[in-house]
């Protein structure tokens, strides 16, 4: 074994470099050039439909706009209520699930192959699904509601309050069965040892869960807390499909002021600048957990 | 118990999009709901057959995910491993490199990737799709692997790696073998991707290439949506997902057994 | 270690390659090639358009009509049919980035402006002038062509035409001794009668739900009371005390419409009227035959249509619909343009109609077999002789107009702001996003 001093930044292993260079050279040779065109516009005034494609040098004035627009303030707390949301929820539930449905047995399987349909439906399919199934006049859910002898008002996505929470049910509902498969596969990796050891030690199953499970999962729930940000970050089918990002301005999020921005008023420049203010919020979101996470492993 | 009411949870609006399926659209939004007792019908099925190509879009779903999901896993699994095993902290770092990548918001790049799949005369064509589609699954499933052959025991391999046998050896022939319950995962992810991707989709296809999203998105039109139809295309979209799912979720087993024997 | 084991990288690109150049080349469609039987009468012979149609009802009518259009010229026609969600953005990509992917396209009476400004699609005029014989241009309905014209140049072709009428529950109304309003006063004093709450029934249908469809039915109540969204001079005056005032009228209308109405898209209100819930709904004329079928709709024979109920002006009438345009990058413009010209001339015109698209000519809404089949054509008829193309400005900042109304009149419907504050905030949203 070499020793870790010994080692300089520029220290490869050839043979591992070789496993990750298709990687690294597909993704430079498509994803590169929108990148950095991204970085780049995001400095400039470029509508996108003008007909001689002018674009005006602006600085950093797209960023400090950014600041100043009430859209984009509330838009990001909404952002951060619907990722703290969904992200929480999902990650519970999905470790719940995975447990759950951890069984062996044909039943189980075919079981667990069912809870994958929401994720097969599109998106935007799925909100529409979900507004038809909330309308307070012809769908199922407040019928039963109102049947219970609650006031349902404007409907789940009629109104203020209970909009957000509402579309936060739809993305658990599709995206609960991911984090589950996730941890379903986290949890077969586990070697079985410690449970062996704690068995003859006579810890309870749930002790062992919390002492055992849930520290040896710790990088299956870096993968599902990092994915399901990242994703929450990007949310977009399914706020366009149920409320367009209202009532009011309840569920407009960053990521569908973005398209507003882009593909309804053309701002090519701003909306670059805003989704690399969104990049930079998950960024450091991530090295947040991943500091969290894996600061015992370092 | 607790397994019942998670599946009525997932299942219920499933049921309901599949019934309506079956439904004439006068009953589907009927108060108090039919779940049961409606009139069936197969007419949204029979429309959809002659006048959408919705055998076409299916085959079409099917080449851009197969494609997308194999060449995510040839070039995410290894990678994944290397950035695992490494202590090169420039190996390291790239792990970075994909987690950036996967942070970006697809509007933002949009029209920068249509042109380039424009200069490169992908457009219309499978493989703009593909590609795309690729970049960013082959990106997480680099990430989920990572954590996949970390979490795993590595004993074995290094053992191997004692007796002689060099690290892309012990790469194919132990550590991937053993980490097939991860290779499933990730592939049941890349093809949930590519299979409900609408938007790279509705860029990047012309009217021989288009995905079932796009087929069953087409049921929207100006006046009012055509939920039968909409209804009809998405029970026969996910059936082929559903198949794979069937058949991946044997791969979870599998794994179990095979963590009991190397215990 | 043992050099030759790195063999299995190399390969693996190499394997990686192959996948790569195999689905590069899968997506090269072989057709059958005809033998070619070139006749002065099939000058366009083998040429392929594609055209990129909405999925309203007259996709329909072009499903029936291009296999005849291809038989008699042998001209082929790809129709790519794409919902309203995609129509829009995946035409702007093609005409960004001049990719002509598209060369024949409908256009919302909406994007005219747009449209016309970037030079998107073809002006007609040159061959509108050349085959003018042939067009029977006088026939076509004076407003029909809002449906493209801009500025004295025409960018799109009339194709669909949609009145805004007022459809409503004939049982209903004469069972409470009402004759149909006719001014906006009536229409919000029937709804307030008509309404009974605890029997789920009431008196009108809205569009109340954030971005287009409150921004759009707000127009239209805009227009039905004589007012505008831009000022004489043209430019944009949304928040005049005039508007504030029928916003507060159009809020009123929606204590008498379905609770869930303030996030009703169009298709939620279709099914409302659909399945009996209100008396009364104002909407595209399109939808008229569909509440006499059974397998759709629920009132089946109780239903009649009516003009508009307008206020305090000499009427008129909202209007809208669909132009056809040729995409400015077509190779086939030519071709493009004579499919056109067979679609619109007046015998090719009825079967349209009977394959469920909308009128543009005199002479189909005048037409007596057709008058038959579809007994509100009157109505049509004098709601387009009175049309307004213009309520929705057809004007190049269109959709940021429509943005920041669906933003505004929604957050008044549900309370988050007041009438004068969300027409100042919408106003300033379009000053802003306009520079």
């Amino acid at each position: 074994m070499r020793s870790r001093f010994k080692r300089s930044i520029f220290f490869v292993e050839k043979h591992y470099l070789l496993l990750l260079a298709p990687l690294l050279v597909f993704v430079a040779a498509i994803a590169l050039y929108p990148l950095l065109f991204s970085f780049y516009i995001s400095f400039f005034k470029y509508r996108l439909t003008d007909p001689n494609q002018a674009r005006t040098f602006l600085g950093l004035a797209n960023y400090i706009n950014a600041f100043h627009d009430k859209t984009v303030v509330t838009a990001i707390r909404n952002t951060f209520v619907f990722v703290a949301g969904t992200v929480s929820i999902e990650l519970v539930l999905g470790l719940g699930l995975a447990l759950l449905f951890s069984g062996k047995s044909r039943g189980m399987r075919v079981m667990r192959s069912f809870l994958i349909i929401p994720m097969a439906l599109p998106s935007l399919v799925v909100g529409l699904v979900w507004k038809s199934l909330y309308n307070v006049d012809f769908g199922v859910i407040p019928y039963y509601l109102k049947q219970l002898g609650l006031d349902m008002g404007r409907g789940p996505l009629g109104e203020i309050k209970l909009a957000m929470p509402a579309v936060i049910l739809i993305d658990i509902w599709q995206w609960t069965p991911l984090v589950m498969i996730i941890f379903l596969a986290g949890l077969k990796s586990l070697p079985r040892e410690p449970y062996e050891a704690a068995r003859v030690d006579g810890a309870s199953r749930w002790q062992s869960f919390w002492r055992i499970t849930l520290p040896l999962l710790k990088p299956t729930i870096l993968i599902v807390l990092l994915l399901r940000t990242m994703q929450g970050f990007k949310v977009f089918d399914i706020i366009y499909a149920a409320t367009g990002g209202g009532p009011g301005t309840a569920t407009t999020v960053l990521n569908y002021h973005i398209y507003t921005v882009g593909m309804v008023f053309f701002k090519m420049g701003y909306a670059a600048a805003l989704a690399n203010i969104l990049l930079i919020i998950v960024a450091v979101l991530a090295v947040l957990y991943i500091i969290v996470l894996q600061r015992q492993q370092i | 118990m607790l397994i019942i009411l998670a599946l009525l949870f997932f299942m219920l609006p499933v049921y309901w999009l599949m019934t309506t399926a079956f439904k004439f659209g006068r009953d589907a939004f009927a108060i108090p709901p039919k779940w049961l007792l409606f009139d069936f019908t197969f007419k949204n099925f029979q429309d959809i057959w002659e006048n959408s190509q919705t055998p076409r879009y299916l085959l079409n779903s099917i080449i851009v995910s197969a494609g997308a999901t194999l060449l995510s896993l040839l070039l995410g699994v290894p990678a994944g491993y290397a950035i695992a095993r490494s202590k090169s902290a420039i190996i390291n770092a790239s792990a970075y490199f994909f987690l950036l990548l996967l942070m970006i918001p697809p509007i933002a790049m949009l029209i920068p990737f249509y042109l380039v799949m424009r200069n490169l005369h992908l457009l219309g064509g499978y493989a703009a799709l593909i590609i795309l589609d690729a970049i960013f699954d082959a990106a997480f499933v680099a990430w989920m692997m990572r954590s996949y052959f970390q979490d795993a025991p590595r004993e074995m391999e290094e053992a191997a790696l004692v007796d002689g046998a060099s690290p892309l050896r012990a790469f194919l022939s132990i550590a991937l073998p053993h980490s097939l319950p991860g290779v499933a995962a990730s592939a049941l992810y890349c093809i949930i991707f590519s299979w409900n991707d609408f938007l790279f989709a509705l860029m990047l296809t012309s009217p021989r290439t288009k995905t079932i999203p796009l087929g069953i998105m087409a049921s929207f039109s100006s006046v009012e949506i055509n939920w039968g139809e909409m209804a009809a295309m998405s029970l026969i979209a996910i059936t082929p997902a559903l198949i794979i799912a069937l058949f991946l979720n044997r791969y979870f087993v599998q794994g179990l057994t095979m963590g009991s024997a190397r215990g | 270690m043992k050099r030759p084991r790195h063999f299995h990288s190399p390969l693996l690109i190499a394997v990686l390659l192959g996948v790569l150049l195999l689905a590069a080349c899968a997506p090269t469609a072989k057709r059958p090639v005809e033998p070619s039987q070139k006749t002065p009468a099939k000058p366009y012979e083998g040429t392929e358009l594609t055209l990129a149609s909405m999925t309203d009802q007259y996709v329909t009518a072009f499903r029936y009509l291009i296999p005849k259009f291809e038989e008699k010229t042998g001209v082929r026609i790809v129709l790519d049919e794409l919902g309203y969600v995609d129509l829009y953005s995946k035409l702007t990509a093609d005409f960004v980035a001049h990719t002509g992917n598209y060369d024949l396209m409908t256009v919302d009476i909406v994007w005219t402006g747009e449209y016309a400004q970037n030079k998107y699609t073809l002006p007609l005029d040159d061959f509108m002038a050349r085959d003018k014989a042939a067009l029977a241009l006088d026939d076509i309905m004076p407003v029909a062509w809002t449906l493209g014209e801009w500025e004295d140049a025409h960018w799109a072709y009339p194709l669909a035409g949609y009145a805004n009428v007022l459809n409503y529950r004939k049982d209903v109304l004469d069972e409470a001794g009402l004759e149909p309003p006719r001014t906006q006063e009536e229409l919000l004093a029937y709804a307030r009668k008509l309404t009974d709450k605890d029997k789920g029934f009431y008196g009108v249908a809205l569009l109340g739900a954030k971005g287009p469809p409150a921004a759009q039915d707000y127009m239209a109540f805009v227009q039905q009371h004589g007012g505008g969204i831009l000022d004489a001079d043209g430019n944009i005056a949304i928040n005049t005390p005039e508007n504030v005032e029928i916003l507060k009228f159009f809020g009123e209308l929606f204590e008498y419409a379905p609770p869930g109405a303030t996030d009703y898209w169009w298709d939620q209100r279709e099914t409302a009227f659909r399945s009996g819930k209100v008396a009364m709904m104002e909407g595209w004329s399109i939808a008229r035959a569909g509440y006499e079928n059974p397998e759709i709709s629920s009132v089946v024979g109780k239903v009649d249509i009516a003009l508009a109920p307008v206020e305090g002006m000499k009427p008129k009438y909202g209007f809208g619909g669909w132009g056809i345009g040729i995409n400015a990058d077509s190779k086939h413009a030519e071709a493009a343009w004579a499919f056109i010209k067979w679609l619109s001339s007046p015998e090719i015109q009825k079967e349209w109609i009977r394959h469920d698209g909308a009128p543009i000519r005199r002479s189909t809404l005048e037409d007596p077999e057709l008058n038959e089949a579809y007994p509100w054509f009157p109505i049509l008829l004098e709601s387009f002789e009175k049309g307004d193309g213009d309520y929705r400005p057809r004007i190049p900042q269109y959709s940021i107009i429509q943005d920041a109304l669906g933003v505004a009149v929604n957050a008044y419907l549900v309370g988050e702001m007041g009438a004068q504050e969300a027409l100042d905030q919408a106003q300033a949203r379009v000053e802003e996003n306009m520079r």
